[in-house]
């Protein structure tokens, strides 16, 4: 009989929970900069949804896994600035247009897939490819961290970049300094001569290229075909993570990796005969916290406005 | 902008009027054909899903049973997605009980509102094609599927294939089973598995895990990875869509696979074959000719409607797919495979089952094959 801790402290555990994490930092990315800049973009999951099917179709006709990457951020940065047009320009709710997006995610990659394949439930019979997995040199023949570290897909470690890669965006530059002015504070930042429509819909793009990219990893490097609704509710955690990350990279990056963890110890606990379902409530119960932080913290921001 | 609207307006009078003519012109024609076979000959089938086609398995079976009625029996036939809304699902039996369709098929979760409806249109003829109540109405057939006893094999294989010599199993002594989630319907196969499996070797271990969700391949292909991490070099899955999940971690981590409902291998085959090889067998429920012996039984009168049918290995209305994977398997383990396969359909082996067992017992089997 193994213990609790025989089970967790193996590098496999691990590789586990940043294979877990990956897509959800991503979509918590997204989530994070298009709320920075003030427009809440909730159409995550289904943008996840419709890059997954991309990167699988884009991938199939033209055997070339780059391609398929690359259709599917295409597809993300598109879907995201279609949100954009409706929510910016046409002036619809930006949570109503999310949910649309989501159901028009749903029901048009299913629709789009039979089409393509005569099948209502998987893209199996379309050859996609998958993107390779990064061997590092040197820090592979490392033991332990070697086997944490090394080997991850190329998304992964392009998620861990991309997590960087917002922070410095968002505290070192111009465009950074503009997207938060605008969320904080809108008129104050037309008052100084910003394009605020311009900027959220630079944000929003931002945003769907993340997730494109979270919707890549999961029908091209976690399995490697699309399932209809694979993304299973992904969006949503990342929407709670970025809330308990408080509008933070590093806050939204340590809650991802925090789901991340949890639900890969449900994965593994299992081996101990816990109750599944007690195991599975971890990632949803830290949810449930995620969204209590954010509520604390969204009502003390109106107290300070009042 | 007037002048317009008056122009649109004439034109679709004009077309609704020119549609009329030709259509009236048409019927004379069209319907010579059909006047040979009048309605009232033909049979008319319709099956109503309780959610999507395309799962690969389940419903993709039951419509393919429709398929063969069609074709073989020459019946007119119908498929309607209800979709996962199961406050759609009593409309819609409504509508098609109410509507001039001999025989209404559906089954699974629909079979309370199939049994209620029934009573009430009793003029109408139903096939529920997959469910565990025993009790239906008068014009009800319904079936259900031994799922224990395919579970059985499938154990048996794993038992054998873990302690075999075979490339890809390893020293230890365990296997694995995912479950899409902790219900009678999944845990019949569960039970069916272990005591296969203990049948031809008794000290086997069974990691045992539930995804929760029927949908979420990623979560599948963690948890198998977490299988095979573990010592497990053979595992079953019994988790629809997310069991697809399980088969490619079989493939990453070079283990084997068992699938379910319909056989997984040739999914694969022919855009990833060496993730097929690993699938060494399937446990199939032949739902496909469930349905159309059923509906032929109808077409002939000989139908017992208002009886519960279980349908297992002997009656072939469940099995292993012996496809060219299967074959490539030691002789030795397909013939014990084979005497098994005998000697349940001869009622020799009796299967337990998990309807009507409390949660008590398939925890006291779980914990004694426990890693």
């Amino acid at each position: 009989m193994r213990s609790l801790l025989d089970i967790i402290l193996t590098p496999d555990f691990a590789f586990s929970a940043i294979r877990v994490t990956t897509p959800l930092l991503f979509a918590a990315l997204g989530a994070l900069i298009s709320d920075r800049a003030g427009a809440a973009n909730i159409g995550l999951e289904g943008i996840m949804l419709m890059a997954a099917l991309a990167g699988v179709v884009f991938s199939a006709y033209t055997q070339s896994a780059l391609i398929g990457l690359l259709g599917a951020i295409l597809i993300g940065l598109l879907t995201a600035s279609m949100l954009a047009y409706f929510t910016l320009k046409l002036k619809t709710d930006v949570i109503l247009g999310g949910i649309a997006l989501n159901f028009f995610a749903n029901g048009g990659t299913i629709f789009v897939l039979y089409y393509l394949t005569g099948d209502k439930g998987t893209s199996a019979s379309l050859a996609s490819m998958v993107l390779p997995n990064i061997h590092i040199p040197v820090i592979r023949n490392i033991p332990i961290l070697g086997e944490i570290v090394s080997g991850h897909n190329v998304l992964t470690y392009i998620a861990i970049l991309s997590a960087i890669g917002v922070w410095y965006v968002l505290e070192k530059t111009a465009l950074g300094l503009r997207i938060r002015s605008v969320g904080e504070n809108e008129n104050a930042a037309k008052s100084v001569g910003v394009n605020v429509m311009k900027i959220r819909y630079i944000a929003l793009a931002l945003s769907g290229v993340f997730a494109g990219m979270g919707g890549a990893f999961l029908s091209m490097g976690y399995v490697s075909w699309f399932s209809r609704g694979m993304s299973a509710g992904r969006g949503w955690i990342a929407l709670a993570a970025e809330a308990m990350g408080r509008g933070t990279v590093l806050g939204t990056t340590l809650s991802s990796v925090l789901f991340g963890v949890a639900d890969a110890l449900s994965n593994t606990l299992q081996l101990l005969n816990i109750p599944a379902e007690l195991i599975r409530i971890l990632p949803y119960v830290a949810t449930v916290v995620g969204l209590l932080a954010y509520a604390i913290r969204e009502t003390n921001k109106r107290k300070a406005k009042g | 902008m007037k002048k317009i609207a008056l122009i649109l307006c004439t034109i679709l009078i004009l077309s609704i009027g020119l549609t009329a003519c030709t259509g009236g012109g048409k019927t004379p024609a069209d319907e010579a054909p059909q006047g040979q076979a009048p309605d009232t000959d033909k049979l008319k089938v319709v099956l109503l899903i309780p959610g999507n086609l395309g799962d690969k398995s389940f419903f993709d079976a039951a419509n393919a049973g429709l398929e063969l009625v069609k074709s073989k029996l020459g019946a007119e036939t119908k498929v309607i997605e209800m979709g996962t809304d199961s406050t759609k699902w009593e409309p819609n039996f409504i509508d098609a009980s109410e509507g001039d369709w001999d025989i209404i098929i559906s089954g699974n979760e629909t079979t309370e509102i199939m049994n209620t409806l029934a009573v009430e249109y009793p003029d109408k003829r139903y096939i529920d094609f997959d469910t565990s109540v025993e009790e239906t109405a008068e014009n009800v057939y319904s079936m259900f599927y031994s799922t224990n006893e395919v579970s059985y094999l499938a154990g048996a294989l794993a038992g054998l294939v873990t302690k075999s010599d075979m490339e890809l199993a390893n020293k230890e002594n365990v296997i694995g089973f995912l479950g899409g989630m902790d219900i009678p319907g999944i845990n019949d196969f569960l039970i069916g598995y272990i005591e296969g499996a203990k049948s031809v070797n008794p000290d086997v271990k069974v990691i045992i895990s539930y995804a929760g969700d029927f949908g979420d391949p990623a979560k599948g292909k963690e948890l198998g990875l977490v299988q095979y991490n573990s010592g497990a070099d053979i595992s079953f899955n019994v988790a629809g869509g997310t069991g697809l999940g399980l088969i490619d971690a079989a493939k990453d981590k070079n283990r084997y696979a068992i699938g379910v409902d319909s056989d997984q291998a040739m999914l694969f085959k022919d855009t990833d074959a060496e993730k097929a090889s690993r699938i060494v067998t399937s446990a199939v429920k032949r739902i496909d000719q469930a349905i159309y012996n059923a509906v032929k039984a109808h077409q002939e009168g000989t139908l017992e409607y208002g009886k519960h049918n279980q349908v297992g290995i002997a009656e072939d209305g469940v099995g292993l797919a012996k496809n060219e994977y299967y074959e490539k398997l030691p002789q030795d383990i397909k013939d014990q495979i084979k005497a098994i396969e005998e000697k349940i359909a001869k009622g020799e082996i009796k299967v337990g089952t998990a309807f009507g067992q409390s949660t008590e017992q398939i925890n006291e089997l779980r914990e004694s094959v426990k890693p």
